[in-house]
């Protein structure tokens, strides 16, 4: 197979912040792939030096063969990119602005019409296409953006989060479309914080934290790669707990939540879940919830990053 | 799905490097007039602004014509035509405020991210300055021929007449590409809307005041004259000032030099900064 888009040491640093380490990134043809990490973790640098927004400081980066730094206008003429702030548009009608994008492009002016039907009918547009942007919602101006990342039939579309801040409606239709591009042939790069959204969506998946990359696989091999399932336990003295379980056969791996809750890894919580309340019972550690689940990519991302997604979101 | 389609290949692969130059020609020409569209649309839709756009300069002569002109000792300025003289600065001071604004909404390109998505276009950095420049020599030349009529109706003649009036409007589409390529620069150089705009205000009326604008240069003390000589304004007026007061005179041609020199510096320095501001450093296109 052959990579679409390739990094090898990636870095970018902004006077004495390093945003991004030394990625190495790999994503074939026909791939969604997604970019899991918490906000300043570098996913959005990471995209602005593979869609030639930024220089990079040291590595290389390529993206259908040509070079981000030294081929940017081959590399425009492939990618879509939609950005994670919807574009300001002012008083233009949806219709005005992807008739103007497409002329961008170079497309002929004879094609620019039908070209613009055709991408603003591919995110259920038409019928608003000649209203004025401000009379949008945020869903649709969305949708806009996304159906300019069309205009060419790009080869690799780059999405920055494209369901942030999006109702449950518009997000389903975000996703319709990514699978729909997919289908039709595209390779896409995701930048997410939904891991729901990445679960249901990608391919491949890499977590990045501190940028550079923490682990890279499907999800379904990732989440394998935790344990067969994970126990939240909920008690009032962790720490003792902790030491109490920590020499048991069947434990894993055991990881604090930021909220207290103890995420301890086993391979059968059927058998795990009456071993714990048994030796609470013994060494008389109160428990107040002890719950379990198959492992999510959250889970995932407490295990390689030592913090839950959600949390450090809150926290930045 | 449709929209996936492959679009026709509708160039066919350039045989020479002609044909290619000639390409990558007509594809600037595209996304100059594509961005020019974009501006056009939205003063179409701000009709406010077009009327008092549109309206300001003929104001700005009646009120500072009518005001100042009693004041003015016609030994002075050479001519017991104030209007007339007044004319070319009044223009000026236009082009110069239309320098302001006109950068205003690259500046919101650049704070609302829609700058970052048209640099992920294939499209030529110069392009986005060019279609700036090519819209506001368009507004302005509508300007001018508003103001330089209701000058008419007050009894200023162009000694030129109609050609002299075209010349008019080079030399202000000249001073324009200058002006347009410096505010633009700054727009993009500065870290936020407030810094421009506390630039652009302090800039603005010193260059004027710089200038003939108001005085003609030998009323002026011996080092204004030395600044005035070297602001691009200066040559502008003188051009614009011998056309409509004296008639065709050598002087008019050193000064279109002159500005075609200042644009020319203005428009690779403008160019330049964009370039840097916006992370491009490697190609030409």
């Amino acid at each position: 197979m052959s990579a679409v888009i390739e990094a090898v040491g990636l870095r970018k640093v902004f006077g004495d912040q390093v945003a991004v380490a030394a990625l190495d990134l790999r994503i074939e043809r026909g791939e969604v792939f997604g970019l899991l990490g918490p906000n300043g973790a570098g996913k959005t640098t990471t995209i602005r030096m593979l869609t030639t927004l930024l220089a990079p400081t040291a590595g290389v980066a390529r993206v259908c063969g040509f070079d981000v730094a030294t081929h940017p206008s081959e590399v425009r003429r492939r990618i879509g990119y939609v950005m994670q702030t919807v574009a300001y548009r002012g008083l233009l009608s949806g219709r005005e602005c992807v008739e103007i994008e497409a002329s961008l492009y170079h497309l002929p002016r004879r094609d620019v019409r039908r070209r613009a039907h055709e991408v603003l009918d591919a995110v259920g547009l038409l019928p608003h296409a000649d209203r004025r942007w401000t009379t949008y919602s945020g869903g649709m101006k969305k949708r806009l953006d996304l159906a300019c990342g069309l205009l060419h039939a790009p080869e690799v579309l780059v999405l920055d989060e494209p369901s942030l801040g999006l109702d449950v409606q518009s997000r389903h239709k975000v996703w319709e479309y990514v699978r729909d591009r997919q289908a039709g042939g595209a390779t896409i790069l995701l930048a997410t914080n939904y891991l729901d959204e990445a679960d249901r969506l990608c391919n491949r998946v890499a977590i990045i934290d501190h940028g550079g990359v923490v682990v890279s696989g499907s999800p379904a091999e990732l989440k394998r790669s935790v344990s067969a399932d994970v126990m939240q336990v909920a008690t009032g003295d962790p720490e003792r707990l902790r030491q109490v379980i920590t020499p048991e056969p069947w434990v894993k791996e055991i990881v604090g939540g930021d909220s207290g809750d103890l995420h301890v890894y086993v391979e059968d919580a059927s058998v795990a879940l009456p071993a714990v309340m048994r030796l609470a019972l013994a060494q008389d550690i109160k428990l107040e919830r002890v719950t379990y689940s198959q492992p999510s990519l959250d889970d995932v991302f407490l295990l390689h990053t030592g913090r839950e997604l959600r949390e450090v979101e809150v926290a930045s | 799905m449709k929209a996936d389609q492959a679009l026709p290949q509708e160039q066919a692969p350039a045989s020479g490097a002609v044909q290619a130059r000639g390409q990558a020609r007509s594809q600037w020409a595209q996304e100059v007039l594509a961005l020019a569209r974009r501006w056009w649309i939205e003063l179409l839709r701000e009709r406010l602004n077009l009327l008092f756009s549109l309206l300001q300069p003929a104001i700005w002569l009646v009120f500072f014509g009518a005001g100042v002109e009693r004041a003015m000792d016609a030994e002075v300025i050479g001519t017991a035509d104030y209007m007339g003289f007044m004319l070319a600065g009044i223009i000026t001071f236009t082009i110069v405020g239309n320098g302001v604004s006109g950068a205003m909404p690259l500046l919101w390109d650049k704070e609302t991210g829609y700058l970052d998505r048209l640099m992920s276009m294939p499209i030529a950095r110069s392009s986005v300055i060019v279609s700036r420049f090519v819209f506001q020599v368009a507004q302005q030349s509508a300007q001018i021929l508003l103001v330089v009529l209701v000058a008419y109706a007050l009894g200023v003649r162009i000694a030129t007449g109609p050609l002299g009036l075209l010349v008019i409007l080079v030399a202000a589409a000249l001073l324009t590409m200058s002006v347009t390529a410096a505010f633009s620069a700054l727009a993009y150089a500065v870290p936020q809307h407030g810094t421009f705009f506390a630039i652009a205000g302090f800039v603005s009326l010193p260059l004027l005041f710089m200038s003939n604008a108001f005085v003609p240069l030998h009323a002026m003390p011996a080092w204004m004259q030395v600044v005035a000589r070297v602001n691009p304004l200066t040559y502008a007026i003188e051009a614009m000032r011998t056309l409509v007061l004296d008639g065709w005179a050598l002087r008019v041609a050193s000064s279109l030099a002159v500005l075609t020199l200042a644009a020319a510096l203005c428009l690779a320095a403008g160019t330049q900064q964009f370039r840097k501001q916006t992370g491009e450093r490697v190609q030409r296109r």
